[in-house]
């Protein structure tokens, strides 16, 4: 086990340099000079010239990339233009929000995305199939953000039940029930999209494990068909779907970008839209970074869950 | 699939196969409309969509000449609502158009040339793809700037790695095909084998990944534009009309509700479709067969079983209905079965022989049914009981062993679970009772080491110790009947002769009937006391072992046995039946054996042939048995 996890970090490192040089090339690349970008139209020819100096822009782009990523290694991502302070040090405070949004959609999507697909290929073809189905692809149709304006409407404004917006309340909130209740809407409303995925593949893989031999044998033992379908199809179908929902992050993390705007969520992601309005590159170049890490590091943690599941794997 | 063949053959009938789909024609439809809509919207009687008139801000629905209202800045919604379908229609479409053909030229080099070229095109798109999809749009949008093109630019890009895979690995899969081989063989040029030979049928390919992908791509720009990083003000664009509408939902909710439902319809629609493409353009999501058995034809009259059977079955017929064709994979099967008893039912490939096991168990898969006839357990209809008391004699007194031991077992629980589970469903035992009598079981069927292999993961053991376990599951209630459906098939033949013998010795131990389907003749003379010999569904012959050995009546059961080696005379010519058995859909009327049999003659193929007796416990399928003469092997 620690062996596999070993190897598999191992293997991590040419995907993160490539992350890195992708990000770092987007950058470097963009047409426009970044000094004047900083400094505006009014800035002195002196001015421009010792910012190129500090931000070594007249290093070859090779040499640049080196020392970026020198620093990057170090945890030095820069500093940020509007905010005046480290990336790593506004990184820091706002991935906590984000990870918890993120986590907290990823855990309600697996859950009901895996219930559903498993109930409708259950149900093939019956009643619950096909309502079902329509629901997900209403779910899987919607612009997020759309439904997250819905979701304030209905449970905030007209209802009054939840917060419209923010982590915590400004006045007697910040204890543990406080936090719940701001994380409800937006982690629904991002949840949304990803339960409709995982429940589609999940109907799919379910159906595939449904015609195997061994839930025939199951059958033959006399095992009830809630054992059959929700013990030995359905281990065989979450094993598969692991590294599948691992993948989904992807989409959560993206998707939190819109949903963090929507409810003033504390996060990267509305850091992220912030920092292109004000072409803050330093700090656009940190959070994509941070967050494409994480998404690698959350689809190894969901290999590791899938072997864990699957004694076959990782024999070889 | 054959995608060659497929590729010329889908217009027609798949339009055939789509337009049967109700869920993809309402999609189709709805998007034809909003395409409609949006084409002709310079020409429809709408409001001017960027008009602002401040003296007309926020005004509500149905007001005079803006049935949906005004918006913040007094513009006509509904002709915002057109033309911002418009845009949000154009900038999906070219979005879509970039990324599928950057992505199917990479896919296509990359897989026709292989070599290094492939392996850094598809390093690059791993890494592309290891970003979180929306970020990486967002970085590119950051370095171009905010904008509509650029929002639609980078979209496109981040789009580009979900085609090119997908080409690739379709390219790779033909490149193996005769046609492309030909191509080369034949002196065509690169660029010729790429564009006449291989772009044609990766089309398919291609349209259905640009039928899951355009509905995100719409989404995904209009996101942009809603986080103000797309279309700039005043264009008319859902997602940036759904952007500033927020500002006003509290008051006028329906200026970023209304964009945000026509994005839903227009995705909803293009999604509808895009499912129903897929199922005509890719075959293998058009899986017929459901797992769950369908409950028999049910009819009311009651038969009587002969007294000392433990098993009676009359006229069982088993249909799969596929569409218009109606496969008889089983017709008019009668048989007993005394308690104790041992009987082979053999027969070739495709007799019917594993249908007829799955019927007697309730276990034939969907679209299979049994359709006619009567299966008596100790007196009781195993075709008329309720699918609940079939799975308490399921395991319990009628138990299963398969043919094939490495897939019959679940890969992902260990074989003591397993067989734990077939003891504590039927007898109530606990699971500590229950692991102590797997562990005998085990240990019945000759498993070395019982105590440390019941926790053996199923990949752990080899073929010949899980058919044991298969075994030992069957013995595990002590059942009257045993159905062995060829369970040595999968194994060599030194395990073969070990597991016919414990399954010998086993039955006899726990006075278990078998019923041993096989198509191997030679294996089941030893094994046990009666013959029941299938062809296309129907039982030609019926005979005690040694009758059958030394005068088989009916032709083809003389064939099996023409072709059937024996130990020990290697000089034996084998004989083999010419010509395949007959289309279950399609059998020829009168005797299915006639058109491959010797001896058949004018009236074999005209009227339908009876099972008759022909001699002591001896039935046949065979008007000219008599005239067959002596059998000589």
């Amino acid at each position: 086990m620690t062996r596999y996890i070993l190897r598999r970090l191992i293997q991590l490192i040419p995907v993160l340099f490539g992350i890195s040089l992708v990000v770092f090339l987007i950058m470097a690349l963009l047409p426009g000079d970044p000094a004047l970008a900083i400094l505006g139209p009014y800035a002195t020819p002196e001015a421009l010239a010792s910012l190129r100096a500090e931000l070594g822009l007249e290093q070859p782009l090779w040499k640049r990339f080196v020392i970026w990523l020198g620093n990057v290694l170090q945890g030095d991502l820069g500093r940020s233009i509007t905010l005046q302070r480290p990336v790593v040090d506004e990184i820091a405070e706002r991935i906590g929000p984000t990870l918890l949004l993120a986590a907290t959609a990823l855990t309600l999507a697996t859950v009901l995305g895996l219930a559903a697909g498993a109930i409708a290929a259950a149900h093939r073809r019956g009643w619950q199939d096909r309502v079902l189905t329509l629901v997900v692809l209403l779910g899987i149709s919607m612009p997020q953000f759309w439904l997250a304006l819905l979701l304030i409407l209905g449970f905030a404004v007209w209802l009054g039940w939840l917060p419209v917006s923010g982590m915590f309340s400004a006045y007697g909130g910040g204890d543990f029930a406080d936090l719940l209740r701001h994380l409800v809407l937006p982690a629904s409303s991002l949840a949304v999209v990803v339960t409709g995925v995982i429940a589609r593949l999940s109907r799919t893989a379910m159906l595939e494990e449904l015609s195997q031999d061994y839930v025939r044998m199951a059958r033959a033992r006399g095992l009830t068909e809630r054992k059959v379908v929700y013990k030995h199809a359905f281990v065989n179908m979450l094993a598969k779907m692991v590294p599948v929902i691992g993948l989904q992050a992807g989409f959560l993390l993206g998707g939190a970008v819109y949903i963090e705007s929507v409810f003033q969520w504390p996060g990267i992601g509305r850091m992220l839209v912030d920092a292109i309005a004000s072409r803050d590159l330093m700090l656009v170049q940190g959070g994509v970074l941070v967050m494409a890490s994480s998404y690698v590091l959350v689809n190894l943690v969901a290999d590791v869950v899938q072997h864990r599941l699957d004694p076959r794997i990782g024999l070889e | 699939m054959t995608s060659a063949s497929f590729a010329r053959r889908w217009p027609a009938e798949g339009w055939r196969r789509f337009c049967s789909n109700r869920l993809a024609c309402s999609g189709l439809l709805l998007v034809c409309v909003l395409v409609v809509l949006a084409i002709a919207a310079p020409w429809l009687p709408l409001e001017d969509a960027y008009a602002t008139q401040l003296d007309q801000r926020m005004l509500p629905f149905g007001s005079e000449s803006h049935i949906l209202g005004t918006d913040q800045l007094g513009r006509d919604l509904l002709a915002r609502l057109v033309w911002g379908t418009r845009t949000s229609l154009a900038v999906g479409f070219f979005a879509v158009l970039i990324a599928a053909v950057l992505g199917s030229l990479i896919g296509l080099v990359a897989g026709y040339l292989r070599g290094w070229l492939d392996a850094l095109l598809m390093r690059s798109i791993d890494v592309l793809l290891a970003f979180p999809y929306l970020l990486l749009a967002l970085a590119i949008v950051a370095a171009l700037g905010p904008g509509l093109r650029n929002a639609m630019l980078a979209i496109a890009v981040v789009n580009i790695p979900f085609f090119a895979r997908t080409v690739r690995g379709t390219v790779l899969e033909l490149a193996e095909r005769e046609f492309v081989a030909a191509a080369r063989l034949s002196g065509a040029s690169h660029a010729c084998v790429l564009f006449r030979e291989l772009l044609p049928n990766i089309l398919p390919v291609v349209i259905i990944v640009i039928s899951t992908n355009l509905g995100w791509m719409i989404l995904e720009t209009a996101g942009l534009s809603f986080l103000g990083l797309g279309a700039q003000p005043p264009t008319a664009d859902l997602g940036s009309m759904l952007g500033t509408g927020r500002e006003f939902l509290t008051t006028a909710p329906r200026v970023a509700i209304l964009p945000g439902l026509v994005i839903l319809l227009l995705v909803a629609g293009i999604n509808l479709i895009g499912d129903g493409l897929r199922d005509v353009l890719d075959p293998r999501l058009r899986g017929e067969g459901s797992s769950k058995p369908a409950p028999p034809v049910s009819h009311r009259t009651a038969i009587a079983a002969p007294t000392d059977a433990l098993l009676y079955v009359e006229r069982l017929s088993t249909h799969f209905v596929q569409g218009e064709r109606t496969l008889h994979a089983l017709d008019d099967v009668t048989l007993t079965l005394k308690p104790g008893e041992r009987l082979a039912v053999v027969g070739e490939s495709g007799s019917g022989k594993t249908v007829l096991a799955l019927s007697l168990l309730g276990l034939v898969p969907s679209p299979g049914r049994i359709v006619d006839g009567h299966i008596l357990y100790r007196g009781e209809d195993l075709a008329q009981l309720s699918e609940e008391r079939r799975r308490q004699l399921r395991g319990d007194r009628i138990a299963y062993v398969p043919q094939d031991p490495m897939t019959a077992l679940n890969p992902l629980l260990s074989v003591g679970t397993q067989l734990v589970e077939a003891l504590c469903t039927h007898r109530g035992l606990t699971r500590s009772e229950g692991r102590q009598r797997a562990l005998g079981l085990l240990e019945q069927v000759s498993i070395a080491k019982a105590a440390q292999r019941i926790d053996a993961y199923p990949h752990e053991l080899s073929g010949g110790m899980r058919q044991r376990v298969m075994i030992a599951m069957a013995l595990a209630n002590d059942p009257a009947l045993i159905i062995a459906d060829e369970p040595t098939t999968a194994l060599d033949v030194t395990t073969q002769v070990e597991i016919l013998k414990l399954l010998r010795a086993l039955c006899t131990q726990h006075h278990s009937a078998l019923i041993f389907v096989s198509h191997d003749l030679g294996l089941v003379t030893a094994l046990c006391d009666r013959v029941l010999v299938l062809y296309a569904g129907r039982v030609v012959e019926e005979a005690t072992v040694e009758t059958l050995l030394s005068q088989p009546a009916h032709p083809y059961t003389r064939g099996l046995l023409a072709c059937s080696p024996k130990l020990g005379q290697p000089e034996k010519r084998l004989a083999p039946i010419s010509g395949q058995p007959p289309p279950l859909d399609d059998l020829p009327s009168g005797c299915h054996f006639a058109p491959r049999c010797d001896y058949a003659e004018d009236v074999c193929r005209q009227q339908g042939i009876q099972l008759r007796p022909f001699g002591q416990a001896h039935n046949v399928r065979c008007i000219r048995a008599e005239e067959l003469g002596p059998w000589q092997p």
